[in-house]
Formats: C-alpha cells, structure tokens, sequence
C-alpha cells in the first residue's frame, strides 16, 4: 500500500514538473516582451531572454511622450458598447426563439447561423463603403454596429442553448401569474442564464478588444484609433529603440491579461457548463 | 354575423392577442436590423459588385464573369489557396493535439495547481494579436532574435530569419498561430473533460483500462463534441486570419505568404480595384458556405444543443 503511495505520488510529481517546464517554454514569447521592455538601448540587441541590470526608463519615456490613454479610451468605449449591445439583442432574439417559440423565428435563426461562418475578410470592403456613406467612418458608431452584427450570431447560439436547457414550468408559472413576454424575459429568463451571460461578455469583450481588419480599415485618423491598430505604428517610430516599442507592446497586452485572470473563474464556469456544445 | 355582446368579446380578445403576438416580433427586430444593415446588405453589394465594372464607388458596366476570371488566372490566388489549406491543415489539429494533452494532464492529475496552468496556457489568447505579432517578428529576427539564438542549442542553425525565406514564411506564421491559440483548445477540452461522467470512467479504470488505451478508446470517443466545435472554430478561425500576416509579412516575400485577408486588403485598398475585391470576397463567402454546410451534413448540427449524449 505504501509502496502504491509512493508511486502514485512520484506520478504526480513528474506530470507537475513536465507541464511547469513547457508552461515556461510556452511563456517565453511574454517573459521576452516585458525583458525586452526593460532594457536599455545598449542591451536590446542581445539575443537571450533576460538581460541584467533592468532599466524602467521606456516606460516612462513611452508614456510622457504618447497619448497612449487616448487609444485606451476609444477602446474601452467600443468594446463596453459593443459588449452591452450584443448582450441585449442577442438574448432578447435568443429568448423569442427558444421561450416564446414565436412562428416563422426559426427561419430567421437558421438564416442568422448560416453567418456564423461570415469571414470579416469578405465583408471589410463593403463595410468600408457603406460607412462611408453613412459618414461614419472614424467614428466610435461606424465600429460598433458592424460589431454588434459580428457578435450577435454566437452570442445567440450560446443563449438559445441555455435558455432551452432551463426549466420550462417557471416560464408557464410566470405567464399564468399574468407577466407579459418582457417580463418573463426580463425577471425570469436573464437572471436562469446568468452564466451564460457572462461567458458571451467575456467572449465578446476579449474579440472585440482585440479585433484588428475593420478597425484598420475604419479608424484611419490617429486620436480615434483603438489599442490594437496602434502597435503597428510605433514599430515604425520606435525602429531603433524596441525597447520603447516593447513597453508600449506591455501597456498593451496587461490590462487585458489582467482582467483575464480576474474573470477566468466565471468564464471557466459558463464553458463547462455548456456554453459551447458540440 | 349578427354580433352579440359575446362575439364583441371574442374578437376583442382575438385582436389584443394578435396585438400581444406582434408586440412579441419586437424581441426580434433588433438584432435582425442591425443583421440586415451590417452583414446581410454587405452581402448583396459584394455579389453584386463582383459583376460590375469598379473604378469607383457607383457601379460601371456589367462584366458578368470576367472579375472571377481575373481571380482564378492570378497565380497569387492559388498561392493564397494553397497557404489557407495548408494553415487549417496544420493549426487545427496541432492546436488539438497539444491542447488536448494538457488538458488530460491538467484536469486529472492537478488538484492545487490546476486553476494555475489553466489560466497561464490561456494568456497568449487574450494577448493582443499585434502585440503577439509584433513580440514574434523579434523573436524570428536575424543576429538579435532569441529564437534562432535558442535553435543553435539544438544545432539548428538558420542561413536567415524565417521569415524572410518564401520557403519558409508560412510555416513561420502557422507556429505563431499554434502559439497563440493552443490555450483555447485546452479550455475547449477542459470544458468537455470535466463533463465526462466519472462513473464512465471509474468503470472502464475497473476493467484494467488505463494509460494510453483509456485515452484512445474511452476518453477521445467522448470528447467528440468538443472536437467539432474546435474544427469549426478552426476553419472560422483560418477564414479569419489577417492581423497576423498583414503586421508580420504583409503576404511577402514575393507573395509568398498572401492569405485571403491581405489579398483582398491588397486588391480593395491598395490597387482600389473594387470589382476583383468583391470577386474575391464572393470567392471567400462561398468557401465559408460550402464548408459549413459539409460539416452541418457530415459532423452533424455545428452547435447542437439537444446533444446531450456523453457516451460514445
């Protein structure tokens, strides 16, 4: 029995170690971003991963010299609209289909599902166009629409399914008590797929932060760029200095890290729990 | 017809609830005009344009065919064919694979440290894609880059940074992708491991299953779902690529990286041939259709809710 112990324990540790090495390979590409950044101009050229002594100096130089909170705000703004307004439409359609099972809704979801697989690719250039004429271009607008329209088909996907899993009799109870379709909507069917909304906000949140063709595209003056198109041009800028470039590339990609490991929990839970099918 | 004080009320509440029941198409209207302005009519225009005659924004001549023509006797496009194939080839079961390993690792044989590498596998998914792009051009990067520094360890050594060699571009991007997106898979396969019934499994560890065989023949049956949503995120995923290739390479060398997303970038915005753009946009749509279609016919219903089955 003892012996048993001893093995299963070895087991253990040698499966811990395995995945802690490759975890730290794995990890290489971010530990060199934030080394990188903190370095001076004499040591930016040195091919290994970390390089003594640190130096804190790009970040200051990075942000005295950029209105980097400009492009944090645009982005902030775009995804936190983008967000809410897929949350509300796609559960208010989600919820039509899947509880009031309105006649004549499946055809409109099976259309809608047939986008799933819509690539932005295909769909930039007439953007652009129509955006353009509806004088939105450079706008917070001429962003979140499109991805609103982007965002909505999973997010629905993922809501129909909960909203069918959820027990169909507190729907029946509510209606009998004399609620209205909005109301049963609005106290009964959001707070049952809680986790489910949370998942497609998280979701959405890390897609839109993140998306990079249609903002390229649309967002073409400086101040009202969003965070992912800016790297692109201080590479250029910062050519002979990536330490600064890196300190921007970290600026970056930690609040989003950050925010990450604060809601992973949630965003675990709603997976697990069936947010995607198969 | 005569119409008695009964009847009045019937058609009184026969109309409140056709009344009641339109209010209802409201939950819809939403999300399908904004779906009808954003996705649907951008849809109707590219086809459309494809036929036309594009020097600017309003239609020219009919040209029927002739911009699909164009598209398919470019060399670049079948270059861009092969580079797509090749990209859902290799990322999809690669990310699979590897994401699956750890997954099985991670969910059963971690207690204290699983929410740990769960999380950090996951980090390089929400990093920023040009942040991602950016860190890799560095790392590919001759003399100074670590990542050829690292290869001389294992007496690999490169004439030039990959990225540079048509050969090679590619290859040096699909890893990129690999990199970022493996941690989905394993979440993904996490999802569908934590869902497995134990029972399932203490059963099968009774009959002597164990090791490698438990995993081919008891625990991969079963995690088909997740599989599938993996290969069609995967293809979605490859349809979608662009940030990578348009910072890292911009299709270069001599073309020799172009993807659809930087190939239509090239056409639309750069050469401004409006007409070849939509042709290739079309070209794209219909892939999108067609797969997704094959996959709804061979693997089943893409996101099929009342698949509860967990046995294989």
């Amino acid at each position: 029995m003892k012996q048993w112990l001893n093995k299963e324990n070895r087991k253990s540790i040698v499966i811990h170690a395995v995945l802690l090495v490759l975890l730290m390979i794995w990890m290489i590409p971010e530990i060199y971003m934030f080394t990188m950044a903190l370095r001076t101009p004499a040591q930016v050229f040195d091919p290994s991963l970390f390089v003594w002594p640190i130096t804190w100096d790009n970040f200051v130089t990075v942000i005295i010299d950029n209105p980097l909170h400009v492009f944090f705000i645009n982005s902030i703004i775009v995804t936190v609209m983008t967000v809410l307004a897929v949350i509300v439409l796609s559960s208010l359609f989600a919820f039509a289909i899947s509880v009031l099972k309105l006649p004549g809704s499946l055809v409109l979801y099976a259309i809608l599902l047939t986008t799933l697989m819509v690539p932005i690719a295909s769909l930039v250039l007439p953007l652009a166009i129509l955006l353009k004429n509806f004088d939105w271009v450079n706008r917070y607008l001429g962003l979140i629409l499109p991805y609103i329209a982007l965002g909505v088909p999973f997010s629905v996907v993922v809501l129909k399914a909960f909203f069918e899993d959820s027990p169909k009799e507190l729907f029946d109870a509510a209606k009998v008590d004399g609620c209205n379709a909005f109301q049963v909507y609005w106290h009964i069917a959001l707070p049952m797929v809680r986790p489910a909304l949370v998942f497609v906000a998280i979701w959405q949140f890390i897609v839109t932060w993140n998306e990079f063709f249609l903002a390229l595209v649309i967002m073409t003056e400086s101040e009202m760029k969003t965070l992912t198109i800016i790297p692109m041009q201080y590479s250029g800028f910062y050519m002979a200095n990536p330490g600064a470039l890196f300190a921007i590339l970290a600026i970056i990609a930690i609040p989003l890290i950050f925010l990450y490991v604060l809601v992973q929990k949630a965003f675990v839970r709603g997976l697990t729990a069936g947010a995607v099918k198969g | 017809m005569n119409s008695t004080p009964l009847d009045m009320n019937v058609s009184y509440v026969r109309k409140r609830s056709i009344l009641r029941q339109f209010g209802r198409y409201l939950f819809l209207v939403p999300a399908t005009v904004i779906f009808m302005v954003f996705i649907a009519y951008p849809i109707a225009w590219v086809v459309t344009n494809s036929t036309f005659d594009g020097e600017s924004v309003a239609l020219g001549n009919f040209v029927g065919l002739q911009h699909y023509l164009t598209v398919i006797t470019d060399p670049v496009f079948w270059v861009v064919m092969r580079n797509m194939f090749l990209w859902a080839a290799i990322t999809i079961p690669v990310q699979m694979l590897i994401g699956g390993v750890i997954a099985y690792y991670v969910e059963f044989y971690t207690e204290r440290w699983r929410t740990f590498f769960r999380t950090l596998f996951f980090i390089p998914v929400v990093t920023s894609v040009s942040v991602v792009s950016l860190i890799w051009i560095q790392i590919y990067a001759p003399y100074y880059g670590i990542g050829q520094e690292y290869l001389k360890l294992f007496g690999i050594e490169l004439a030039n940074s990959p990225l540079g060699d048509p050969q090679y571009t590619i290859f040096a991007l699909i890893v990129v992708n690999i990199w970022q997106w493996t941690g989905f898979s394993m979440l993904m396969y996490i999802a569908g491991l934590s869902n497995l019934p134990r029972e399932i499994l203490d059963a099968a560890r009774v009959d002597g299953a164990k090791g490698l065989r438990m995993a081919v023949s008891i625990i991969i049956p079963m995690l088909s779902s997740s599989t599938k949503s993996l290969l069609m995120l995967g293809i979605i995923g490859t349809l979608q690529t662009f940030p990578v290739v348009f910072l890292m390479t911009n299709g270069g060398p001599n073309r020799a990286s172009e993807i659809f997303g930087t190939y239509i970038f090239k056409q639309s915005f750069v050469i401004g041939d409006l007409g070849v753009g939509a042709a290739l946009s079309v070209i794209v749509l219909l892939i999108a259709f067609i797969l997704s279609v094959l996959q709804i016919v061979y693997l089943g219903g893409q996101f099929d809710s009342d698949n509860k089955r967990n046995t294989p």
